[in-house]
């Protein structure tokens, strides 16, 4: 140790803070502070879950806590806004676009990036084949002429809620106003490049509110996608599953036009905690020291000293039969001027670029929820409908938009409707609801039923994003049986949220997620946020 | 008696100016016995290329044996430090930049004294297949010490013109640019504005009255970047990170230098892949210190302590700004590095810079 000041201290847990005040103790050789230990919230990007073991290992060889939780970048932004108030100790975004908007507050410090990892098209081998996609230079023209001609049906995350569509969203706006130097507001108001960019996204055939979720769901039904804007860590995660499973892996396709690399910077925010701020330097070298680098890179993430050294990777890892080109050159498309990027966002959200939503919310209204609960649902129901609050999260409601309200108990009460995002048509919405209230028992099976039905009798087809949100409380009454009839031999269900409150059955709610292609998401610290959560996957 | 007296007055006299006039101590001694007590806490907003100079923990030793001194060193842009951020609670700013101290005059606010502690040039970073693609064009050049130079008038008429790398040779989409922070908020973006506004000058250094008419072609030549970083170390990591082989950042001689002495297990890897051009002419980027209380003179005596400047060259890879020292490169065993800087330029005024910074500002 060369720190002479700790030959003066007596005591060796004085001696332990005082290093850490004064930062002693070496970068990358993990002793940071004996006998002491520290607890880090880290919120990280829903692409580093196949990360976590490395981390806890790290956490459990020097007694740090670690309490990982995973969010979208976007939501990361937001909440960094909030400076020191921040319930996270560390942010690990996909990209630092998000800390250089979000960290109005200056708390942010020692950001670095771990990994990299540039969005790709994975595209299932046998259809980018058919496109004659798999030894040629692909535009994001061409995935638009492919898209629109039927060809091709890609999943892909929100833009305003997760980092993966973002930045392929970013990329497509840029090669479609014609690749300029950089996107101006001039691009974005060009009626030309709105249109194209509409054009290209109303081929989604399924959103997300995370990039880690959407590889799963698409591993996990294979047969209803052709394609998927996500990381090439994804696409590298999923073909090792896929193949795993004897199915054809993806390729992964790099838009020539339309590059866009995720660069997963690890900050700190400070809170004036030497010791904690000790443990996350010791964190951060520990991720980035060789030795971790390799293991990060032979789970599919570019890693190295410096960009990738292509001679260091594993080709069964960086497969080339999968596509994977650790040789190209990624020049990503420059990130927009601030307010060129806010607007892009926002055009995309509420200006009709993005696919509109169907949504079909089946609200609890059992007597349980009486008091705290009803209270928590309609204050979240006011924050998706009007459009100031929704705004704050980026989820306000577009022209086209579908939002039908089903009030349940023992059975479904009405069908509500409102269309579009008239602030008159949605305050009407939201007084139905204030109007509603809590009583009677609780038979969630009715509700989804009454949902798909109500869809069925709009003639809601795949031109929209279509979600049924179900929240509730109880254990329910009735069985799945009658909604797994309704389901048979449907080639795409229409996915069912769950969100849990109170004593809800987690296992009622799961099986009808797992049934639909969704999740569940817990509403019991907050249904507002759980809502929040959720609404964003469609 | 009298000229006996007086003779010994004049010698007094004459050893007491001697020794007023006299340099600072040499290393060894000064500092030595420092002041006794606990550790004065110093809390500053520092240009973020200084922030792993003041974490090597022999600095923060040399600094609290030497000169009973701990810092608090908060990480801010430059421009920022000196033009919007609260002050309140600060005993020094430590931005990176001679002509930040101009502004913060220019703002109202009194300094207890500025001192100059390091110097550092201006630089592009690279990779070698952009490097390579400007050798064969012309731009760029290697010198027989081993360092390679650009023709800034030539790369600045090259973006100007919108060459495609592909035009190059280079296999990627994009117009030939050089990416910079911010220069509203940031030091080495500021900087470069400079240097970009001298060169449309006709390689003149611009004045107040020369400034305006060159504006929209600052701003066009900026307006490409799109979302830029706020410091210099940012940009730095971002560009080793994901940028190496695709972009030209501007950035300071030392912060390669003290990359590579972080990283000495990997020096090949980190000499094959990142060029360092030598811009001809280039601008001093002077990292002076803004001494708002004492604690922040007591800063400004030790940084001219001659064990942490020479620490400062030798693991980090600044220039002394101590009028007469010079650096010997050989010390830092990096090829790259030149002894002295060949062809340097002053920035333009500090109201033409004024003038350049508002121009730039982008609209928060």
């Amino acid at each position: 140790m060369r720190c002479g000041l700790r030959r003066r201290m007596p005591g060796l847990a004085a001696a332990a803070l005082l290093a850490a005040a004064t930062g002693c103790g070496e970068r990358g050789a993990g002793r940071f502070l004996p006998g002491a230990s520290a607890r880090l919230v880290v919120v990280a990007g829903s692409e580093n879950k196949e990360l976590e073991p490395i981390l806890q290992r790290f956490a459990r060889r020097e007694r740090v806590v670690l309490d990982i939780r995973y969010k979208g970048s976007v939501e990361m932004m937001l909440d960094l806004e909030q400076g020191r108030a921040n319930e996270a100790d560390v942010v690990w975004p996909a990209h630092s676009m998000w800390i250089s908007l979000g960290d109005i507050h200056k708390v942010v410090r020692h950001a670095e990036s771990i990994l990299h990892s540039p969005i790709v098209f994975g595209v299932k081998r046998s259809v980018a084949q058919r496109l004659g996609w798999l030894d040629r230079e692909v535009t994001v023209a061409d995935i638009l002429a492919a898209a629109e001609g039927g060809r091709l049906r890609f999943a892909m995350t929100s833009a305003t809620q997760s980092n993966s569509g973002a930045q392929g969203y970013l990329g497509f706006l840029h090669a479609l106003a014609g690749s300029p130097d950089v996107l101006l507001m001039e691009h974005l108001e060009d009626a030309a490049v709105q249109r194209k960019t509409a054009r290209l996204l109303q081929q989604v055939n399924r959103s997300s509110g995370s990039s880690g979720w959407l590889k799963d769901l698409v591993v996990e039904r294979y047969d209803q996608f052709d394609a998927m804007v996500n990381y090439e860590a994804m696409v590298i995660e999923a073909n090792r599953e896929l193949t795993a499973k004897g199915l054809e892996p993806m390729v992964a396709v790099y838009p020539a036009d339309g590059l866009a690399i995720a660069d997963s910077p690890m900050g700190y925010i400070d809170k004036g905690d030497a010791a904690r701020e000790a443990a996350f330097r010791a964190l951060q070298a520990h991720l980035k020291s060789p030795a971790i680098q390799q293991e990060i890179l032979s789970l599919g993430r570019r890693a190295g000293i410096v960009g990738l050294d292509a001679s260091a990777v594993d080709r069964r890892v960086f497969n080339p039969e999968w596509g994977i080109d650790v040789a190209r050159v990624i020049s990503p498309v420059p990130v927009p001027a601030e307010p060129v990027l806010r607007r892009a966002l926002e055009l995309y959200q509420e200006g009709g670029l993005r696919k509109p939503s169907a949504t079909v919310y089946c609200l609890d209204f059992s007597g349980s929820m009486k008091g705290e609960g009803e209270a928590q649902i309609k204050q979240a129901m006011r924050l998706l409908l009007d459009r100031e609050q929704a705004r704050r999260f980026l989820l306000q409601p577009s022209g086209r938009d579908l939002h039908l309200v089903i009030p349940f108990d023992r059975a479904p009460r009405r069908v509500a409707e409102a269309r579009g995002n008239d602030p008159a048509e949605l305050g009407r919405l939201l007084a139905d609801i204030d109007a509603t209230h809590a009583e009677g028992g609780t038979d969630i099976y009715a509700a989804v039923q009454q949902a798909l039905q109500a869809l069925a009798e709009r003639r809601i087809s795949s031109d929209y994003s279509v979600a049924v949100l179900l929240m509730t409380d109880g254990r329910s009454q009735g069985d799945d049986g009658a909604l797994r009839q309704a389901l048979h031999g449907r080639e795409t269900a229409v996915p069912v949220f769950g969100i849990t409150f109170g004593e809800a059955s987690d296992s009622q709610v799961k099986r009808i997620a797992a049934l639909t292609g969704a999740r569940v998401f817990d509403g019991r610290s907050g249904l507002v946020q759980a809502f929040r959560h959720a609404k964003g996957y469609n | 008696m009298k000229n006996f007296l007086l003779i010994v007055l004049a010698v007094a006299v004459a050893a007491l100016a001697l020794f007023a006039m006299a340099p600072r101590r040499p290393a060894a001694d000064a500092g030595r016995t420092r002041p006794a007590g606990p550790l004065r806490t110093v809390s500053l907003y520092v240009g973020g290329e200084k922030m792993k100079f003041l974490e090597n923990p022999e600095t923060r030793r040399l600094l609290a044996e030497r000169h009973g001194l701990s810092l608090h060193a908060v990480k801010a842009g430059s421009i920022e430090m000196v033009r919007d951020l609260d002050l309140a609670g600060k005993d020094a700013l430590w931005p990176s930049n001679d002509i930040a101290v101009e502004f913060f005059r220019m703002r109202g606010a009194k300094a207890r004294a500025t001192d100059i502690a390091f110097n550092s040039p201006i630089v592009i970073y690279t990779g070698w297949n952009i490097a390579n693609a400007l050798i064969r064009e012309g731009l760029v050049e290697k010198r027989d010490d081993g360092y390679y130079i650009v023709r800034f008038a030539d790369l600045l008429a090259m973006c100007q013109e919108r060459r495609k790398w592909k035009d190059l040779g280079l296999n990627f989409f994009g117009t030939v640019s050089v990416r910079s922070t911010d220069p509203s908020r940031s030091n080495s973006g500021n900087m470069f504005a400079g240097l970009v506004a001298n060169m449309m000058n006709g390689a003149d250094v611009v004045d107040e009255r020369r400034v305006e008419a060159l504006l929209p072609r600052l701003q066009a030549f900026f307006s490409p970047m799109g979302l830029m970083e706020h410091s210099s170390e940012d940009i730095f990591l971002k560009f080793i990170a994901t940028g190496v082989n695709n972009s030209m950042i501007v950035g300071y001689e030392n912060q390669l230098v003290e990359f590579l002495l972080a990283h000495p297990e990997n020096r090949e890897a980190i000499l094959s892949s990142v060029c360092v051009l030598y811009p001809l002419p280039t601008v001093w980027s002077s990292h002076p210190i803004i001494a708002l209380t004492e604690n922040g003179q007591r800063l400004i005596d030790a940084m001219r302590d001659g064990e942490i400047q020479d620490l400062a060259w030798r693991r980090h890879g600044f220039r002394s700004g101590l009028a007469g020292v010079s650096q010997n490169p050989a010390v830092l065993n990096i090829p790259f590095v030149p002894e002295t800087i060949e062809s340097v330029i002053p920035l333009p005024s500090a109201r033409a810079m004024d003038r350049i910074v508002q121009a730039l500002s982008a609209p928060r």
